[in-house]
């Protein structure tokens, strides 16, 4: 009994104690090496990885078998590298021989071998990062630069050649993730340039031998880079040079178009348009003459007397022949003998003497002088020329002239195209031209006596060409010869004011007011300077000469041409009227000297000799008093 | 047999003798009184110079070729740093220093002595290899070019090694060629894997003792400059 109850005591005992242990007992697991690595090619170090201890202790030793050798060694230091590691030392290592090597690991059920793994500690070098790494910003040309340098690692034994290393660093500006990566072959520095100012870098460096792996990457460095200014500075020169370039181009686009800023800007200040003012005279300074040529207007009335202003009125004399008959006024000083364009210049306050007076229109010159005229019976005018008269063509060139002797002289006389033309060259065809040849005599009168405005509606006729413009012609009387006596007169009709035409008895129509007594300037002489000297003549005909042409001083103004060209009816003057009268009442009408100069490019009649003025304008101004002129054909 | 090889050996070594002795006499300038030309002569420090870079070259080179081939040729789970256990390196018999404490221990003469064995045992394997290789099916110029670059540069760098050790060690070494008898004797056409892995085992190989030439001169210039804390 004993003995049986002794056995199943000792059966169950065993039976507990086997479970007592809790696991069941197993091999040890399958250790692996998982790297083995040397720093320096002098030694190395190998780990392994435990399997499954099995339940058991386990221990683990390693061994190895070098190449050419079948002796078995084991690991000669399990503890300087760690748990799980074996380090051979630099006696233990041999290098360009293979190492075969192998875990294994041992319980107290067996053990178990790990693979084998084959080295050559030439391979397996992986170094230490490099130490020391140092970076110094230096200056070049006032751009920074970088240099970092560094040290191998301790032990690697890069003096002697024993391992020689390539090095490559990285650099990253802070707070950025992306590195920038130079190798740096085997030199322990290196130059960066292109470097942010005022940014803060980190720099790494890490190495590997020619034959093994890189080694970890050291610890960072930081630099800071100062602050510098060209790079501020760039960037403002060339927005500097940007815009000066920009102001260039503004600069040359206005030249180019400065005329027409000009005009938009400050848009011309128009100049004076008064008729018979001349700005150049102005601008020469002799005012006295600028301001002649307005004399002749009722503003400012001058020494005459008022009465006299009164007096002034312009009639246009329309005899039966249907001309026109030009009563001149009292006041001669204004020195009319300008020659007045013939368009109503409405802003030139010039009298409609030349505008209307003188009509274009053939029909309506006889129907206004129908109107008006045939107060005096026929007054003839045409005193187209004399027979005196030289057939040279002589330019008729008046002005304001002082009142001189009686000697006219002139080199030249611009003939009247258009009084003398139908004379001499030619006829216009329609026109009944008179045959007296090329002078005649006018006397135009300033029209600046007449106010365009009232004047112009009556006597504009539709077709009224507005072509004499507020011009001037040049005169130029030719040879006067003084024993002919023959003088060329220019009559100047003034009529200072317009307004009191009534009071002279002009038609309230501001009609051409009837002939009265009228007076006349005349032509004295032309000067030198082909200017005519004007002299007043008395009104008073009894006064003056007998027979003082007033009813035959008129030439009657056939019409006007095509061109502007005023046609006159030729009267032959005889003889006694070309006696002039002892000149009376010589009177400074206070002319100055002046001369106009004449617009040919307006008018150019087809019977004008290109050199010649238009004659309308003289015309124009004023009367046509063709009994007064003498051709200067001397 | 020992007596077979080493007569082996010594056929070769004549036959091959005057033919390094005549590459390399252009190098080997001597002032001769009777000579017309004057040969250039050059310090040691720039031979030495030069030679480790030949050495320096060729390493890189020979690893170049080595993965080139590991890549074309060598199915993965065959590519290993190391040698495999059947085939060892040629020079494996050569007594090379093998450690830096051995190399510590050597003298400079027998450095160079060492450098020049490892230089001379490559010269006919690499013309094997190129042979060899000029047979494969698919083998890029790249490689064939490497590989005579290599053994063209070998050569040379075998004459440099002469003339350094005239120079150092102003001694007329009768150069001995250790040639590994097995690779040419072996005209058996093995099989086309093993064939490969041998070419592959022979430019391991290659590699290998490349980076020991140039480990071996880089000693050497330390030992020049620096005699006592050189390794």
């Amino acid at each position: 009994m004993k003995k049986a109850e002794g056995v199943i005591i000792l059966w169950w005992l065993l039976f507990f104690t086997l479970h007592a242990e809790g696991t069941s007992y197993s091999l040890p697991g399958k250790p692996t090496l998982t790297n083995c690595r040397s720093p320096e090619k002098e030694t190395f170090t190998c780990w392994w990885e435990p399997g499954s201890d099995g339940g058991l202790p386990t221990t683990y030793h390693l061994y190895y078998r070098k190449e050419s050798s079948d002796a078995v060694h084991e690991c000669p230091d399990y503890r300087t590298a760690g748990k799980n590691s074996c380090f051979f030392n630099k006696n233990d290592t041999s290098i360009w021989i293979n190492y075969n090597i192998t875990v294994v690991a041992t319980n107290a059920r067996g053990s178990t071998f790990s693979d084998p793994v084959e080295i050559d500690v030439v391979y397996i070098v992986k170094p230490n990062p490099p130490e020391k790494v140092t970076a110094n910003v230096s200056w070049n040309k006032s751009w920074p630069s970088l240099r970092v340098s560094w040290d191998p690692p301790q032990k690697a034994d890069t003096r002697s050649g024993w391992i020689t290393l390539i090095y490559e660093l990285r650099i990253k500006l802070e707070g950025e993730d992306k590195w920038e990566e130079h190798p740096a072959g085997q030199q322990k520095m290196y130059n960066i340039y292109s470097l942010q100012s005022g940014g803060t870098y980190l720099v790494q460096v890490r190495c590997r031998p020619d034959h093994g792996f890189w080694s970890e990457w050291s610890d960072s460095t930081y630099f800071k880079v100062p602050d510098y200014f060209p790079q501020e500075r760039s960037i403002w020169i060339i927005i500097m040079i940007f815009s000066v370039f920009i102001f260039l181009i503004l600069i040359w686009a206005i030249h180019m178009n400065s005329h027409t800023l000009k005009h938009h800007i400050l848009p011309p200040v128009p100049g004076p348009k008064i008729k018979g003012f001349d700005k150049q005279l102005l601008k020469s300074g002799k005012s006295r003459d600028a301001f002649s040529s307005l004399v002749g207007s009722d503003f400012p009335p001058t020494t005459t007397n008022y009465e006299d202003l009164l007096v002034e009125y312009l009639e246009v004399y329309i005899p039966e022949e249907q001309g026109l008959m030009l009563e001149e006024g009292k006041d001669l000083h204004d020195g009319s003998l300008k020659s007045k364009s013939y368009t109503s210049d409405s802003d030139s306050g010039r009298g409609s003497c030349d505008s209307h007076a003188l009509l274009v229109d053939k029909s309506e010159e006889e129907k206004e002088v129908g109107q008006k005229s045939n107060q005096q019976g026929g007054r003839t005018e045409m005193d187209l020329k004399r027979p005196e008269e030289s057939p040279e063509e002589n330019i008729l060139n008046y002005s304001h002239a002082n009142v001189g002797s009686p000697d006219v002289s002139c080199e030249k006389v611009k003939t009247w195209p258009s009084l003398f033309s139908p004379l001499t060259e030619n006829s216009s065809g329609p026109l009944d031209q008179p045959d007296s040849p090329e002078m005649a005599k006018q006397h135009c009168l300033s029209d600046s006596l007449f106010p365009p405005s009232p004047l112009s509606s009556p006597f504009a006729p539709p077709g009224h060409k507005e072509v004499l413009g507020s011009n001037y012609q040049e005169y130029s009387f030719g040879n006067l010869h003084p024993q002919t006596g023959s003088h060329q007169y220019l009559r100047a009709h003034g009529n200072m004011n317009v307004a009191n035409i009534g009071h002279k008895g002009v038609p309230a129509d501001l009609q051409l007011p009837p002939v009265r007594s009228t007076e006349y300037v005349e032509v004295q002489k032309v000067n030198n300077e082909n200017m005519v000297l004007l002299y007043r003549v008395s009104s008073d005909v009894e006064k003056g000469c007998p027979g003082r042409r007033h009813t035959e001083e008129y030439s009657r103004l056939k019409g006007v041409n095509n061109d502007n060209g005023l046609l006159l009816l030729q009267r032959m003057v005889s003889e006694e009227e070309m006696n002039i009268c002892p000149y009376e009442d010589q009177e400074s009408s206070g002319l100055t000297d002046s001369g106009y100069t004449t617009s040919t490019a307006q008018k150019s009649t087809a019977y004008i000799p290109p050199a010649t003025q238009v004659l309308d304008e003289r015309v124009a101004g004023g009367y046509v008093d063709t009994s007064m002129f003498t051709l200067p054909i001397y | 047999v020992y007596a077979a090889s080493v007569l082996q050996w010594g056929v070769w070594a004549l036959f091959l003798c005057p033919c390094h002795l005549t590459v390399s006499t252009p190098l080997d300038c001597r002032d001769d009184p009777g000579s017309l030309t004057r040969c250039p002569s050059i310090s040691q420090e720039k031979l030495l110079d030069r030679v480790i870079h030949h050495a320096e070259l060729i390493y890189r080179v020979s690893e170049e070729l080595c993965s080139l081939f590991e890549e074309l040729f060598i199915p993965f789970p065959l590519r290993l740093q190391s040698n495999q256990a059947g085939y060892a390196c040629i020079t494996k018999a050569l007594p090379i220093p093998s450690s830096k404490s051995e190399i510590q221990e050597i003298s400079d003469k027998w450095l160079l002595q060492s450098v020049l064995m490892l230089v001379q045992s490559w010269i006919e394997p690499l013309v094997y290899l190129q042979m060899t290789l000029d047979n494969y099916d698919h083998a890029p110029d790249m490689l064939l070019n490497k590989t005579k670059w290599v053994s063209e540069k070998l050569i040379s760098l075998e004459q440099g090694v002469v003339a350094l050790i005239k120079k150092m060690l102003d001694e007329e070494l009768l150069t001995t060629v250790y040639s590994e008898p097995s690779v040419l004797q072996n005209d058996v056409q093995p099989e086309v894997l093993e064939s490969v892995m041998k070419d592959y085992t022979l430019l391991s190989c290659f590699k290998k003792d490349a980076h020991k030439m140039e480990t071996f001169l880089k000693l050497l210039k330390c030992r020049q400059t620096d005699k006592y804390n050189c390794a």
